[in-house]
């Protein structure tokens, strides 16, 4: 059964249910099979599978997903944006940097389940699958200048929210030094799934 | 090029996706830019970090199973 572990990874991030992401991934390979005809030999499977995917998921389950308000990741992108033209000069470690060593893999997942889902799927095809931005044009079926937006300020609200969560944890103190590494804390910790 | 050109265009340095003009203005404003250079560094770490938080788990044996039930009938899931 080709990529079937890449595609319920991402219909798992996508519906973020389990149950769902089961459907989701059923329902992809059932119009997979029967639209065979259409898939043009010599393109790229892969993304043929992810392009049904992502049509799937938009007819069948984005009305469900609940998305918190655009206001709240307008708010973090402007603190973001403030923040960079702050760092311009950037000379000692900046506090990104410092706090980037704190972000644990739940950090992660939490800040990508928060996305709006046109940015954590462009996200979800560049950075879990490895899609070039072409085949990602292809799969989203928009063009190229829209892939890489996407990219851009999914990038940077994951970013940012990583970056919120990992303060969130309170093992940083401004102006002091983490007190215990992620590496230390990820011992203790047994993965969420 | 300049840092807030740099700037734009961070995530398609970092992905390889820049063609070659640019690819070369990028790397020739690196070297004299320390500032860019260090963000470039931290881009690539931020995304080393979103890869390797994104876990992976295999799909359920539970799913195979089903699809390959439905694949052998599907006519029957597809109207069902």
């Amino acid at each position: 059964m080709p990529f079937v572990d890449s595609l319920y990874n991402t219909a798992y991030r996508m519906t973020r249910n389990a149950q769902d992401a089961e459907d989701l991934v059923q329902e992809t390979y059932l119009k997979a099979y029967r639209y065979y005809d259409k898939f043009e030999e010599g393109t790229n499977f892969k993304a043929w599978l992810f392009k049904i995917l992502k049509n799937t998921f938009i007819n069948n389950y984005r009305k469900k997903q609940q998305t918190p308000p655009q206001s709240d990741f307008a708010e973090i992108e402007d603190a973001f944006e403030s923040r960079l033209s702050s760092d311009v000069t950037g000379q000692m470690k900046s506090p990104e940097e410092e706090i980037l060593e704190d972000v644990l893999d739940e950090d992660v997942q939490r800040a990508l389940d928060d996305l709006p889902p046109d940015y954590r799927m462009a996200v979800l095809l560049a950075d879990l699958e490895g899609f070039s931005y072409k085949e990602i044009a292809g799969i989203l079926e928009l063009p190229l200048g829209t892939v890489m937006s996407r990219l851009y300020r999914g990038r940077k609200l994951l970013e940012s929210a990583m970056l919120t969560y990992a303060k969130e944890h309170g093992y940083l103190r401004s102006g002091e030094p983490s007190k215990m590494r992620s590496s230390e804390l990820r011992e203790g910790s047994k993965e969420q799934k | 090029m300049n840092c807030s050109r740099v700037r734009e265009i961070i995530f398609l340095y970092t992905d390889n996706e820049l063609g070659e003009e640019l690819l070369v203005s990028v790397q020739e404003h690196v070297v004299v830019c320390p500032q860019c250079a260090r963000r470039i560094d931290y881009t690539r770490r931020l995304l080393t970090v979103v890869r390797k938080g994104c876990t992976r788990t295999r799909a359920p044996e539970s799913l195979r199973k089903r699809i390959l039930t439905s694949l052998r009938h599907p006519e029957v899931e597809w109207e069902g």
